[in-house]
């Protein structure tokens, strides 16, 4: 019998998704905290913990997707089908990646826009003299 | 000779199928384990800070609220985690062991993922509905 190439496929698979959501997940959130500051009017603590919050979930749910859509049904003989197998794999899995990033990113701008919003309502109440 | 090797045929994927389950079973309990508990650890930590925001600091109430999530997080997860075992295939190769590892440990972290972001909705709305009833 001619060993099947699936277990090299999971090991040439596996470090380069796991790279891939720590490369994500990592410049997402350390420029996420721009945002949060501003969406919590510059309370840092509560900022922080919930950026902190947004990135476990991002983790946990791009590592189950990754993990959950790694196995490859039919066995691969050659290295072309592995070449083939792969690509598809991980190609499938980085626009996966995009779509969620930018998702996250659209989720900050109009949690943003919503924050800006709050406070020129109270400065214009204040201004006023209304007690809001 | 040839009986005995049809003996040693017939009985070695019965013997490797067992190990091999075995072996992933231990896998799948000890990251999925670690990943649970670490997750939950993190959501009770930094959780707390954001549900005493929405709930502009009623500290008693927040604490609650976080101890009991956590509750339900660690008994829902850990009991879906065992049960998840049951409904196992046979393994037989190396590939198999990494691949069925791999998809079970998936389900888990992408449950992990739902609940964790439910919680964080039901928190907000809670608190939302909470604001309006108190103003």
């Amino acid at each position: 019998m001619k060993p099947s190439l699936n277990f090299m496929a999971y090991l040439i698979y596996l470090p380069i998704m796991l790279l891939l959501t720590w490369y994500v997940a990592h410049t997402l959130f350390k420029n996420s905290k721009v945002f949060m500051l501003d969406i919590f009017n510059g309370r840092t603590e509560i900022a922080l913990s919930t950026n902190k919050l947004f990135e476990t979930g991002f983790y946990l749910l791009n590592l189950g997707f990754g993990l959950t859509i790694m196995q490859i049904a039919s066995e691969l003989g050659s290295g072309q089908s592995l070449m083939e197998a792969l690509s598809t794999k991980l190609g499938g899995f980085s626009i996966y990646l995009g779509v969620s990033l930018f998702l996250n990113l659209y989720l900050f701008f109009r949690g943003k826009r919503v924050a800006k919003r709050k406070a020129q309502l109270a400065t214009s109440f204040q201004n006023a003299g209304i007690k809001p | 000779m040839f009986e005995s090797s049809e003996y040693y045929i017939s009985f070695t994927p019965s013997f490797n199928t067992c190990f091999m389950n075995l072996l992933a079973y231990f896998l799948y309990l000890f990251l999925t384990g670690m990943v649970t508990i670490r997750a939950g650890w993190l959501f009770y930590k930094h959780g707390g800070h954001y549900i005493l925001f929405l709930l502009q600091g009623q500290q008693n109430l927040a604490d609650t609220i976080n101890k009991l999530l956590l509750t339900g997080y660690y008994l829902l997860n850990l009991g879906y985690m065992a049960i998840m075992i049951r409904f196992w295939k046979p393994v037989h190769t190396p590939a198999e062991l990494l691949g069925s590892v791999a998809g079970m440990s998936g389900h888990i972290m992408l449950t992990l993922a739902t609940i964790h972001f439910l919680n964080m909705t039901v928190i907000w709305w809670f608190a939302r509905s909470n604001h309006f009833i108190h103003s």
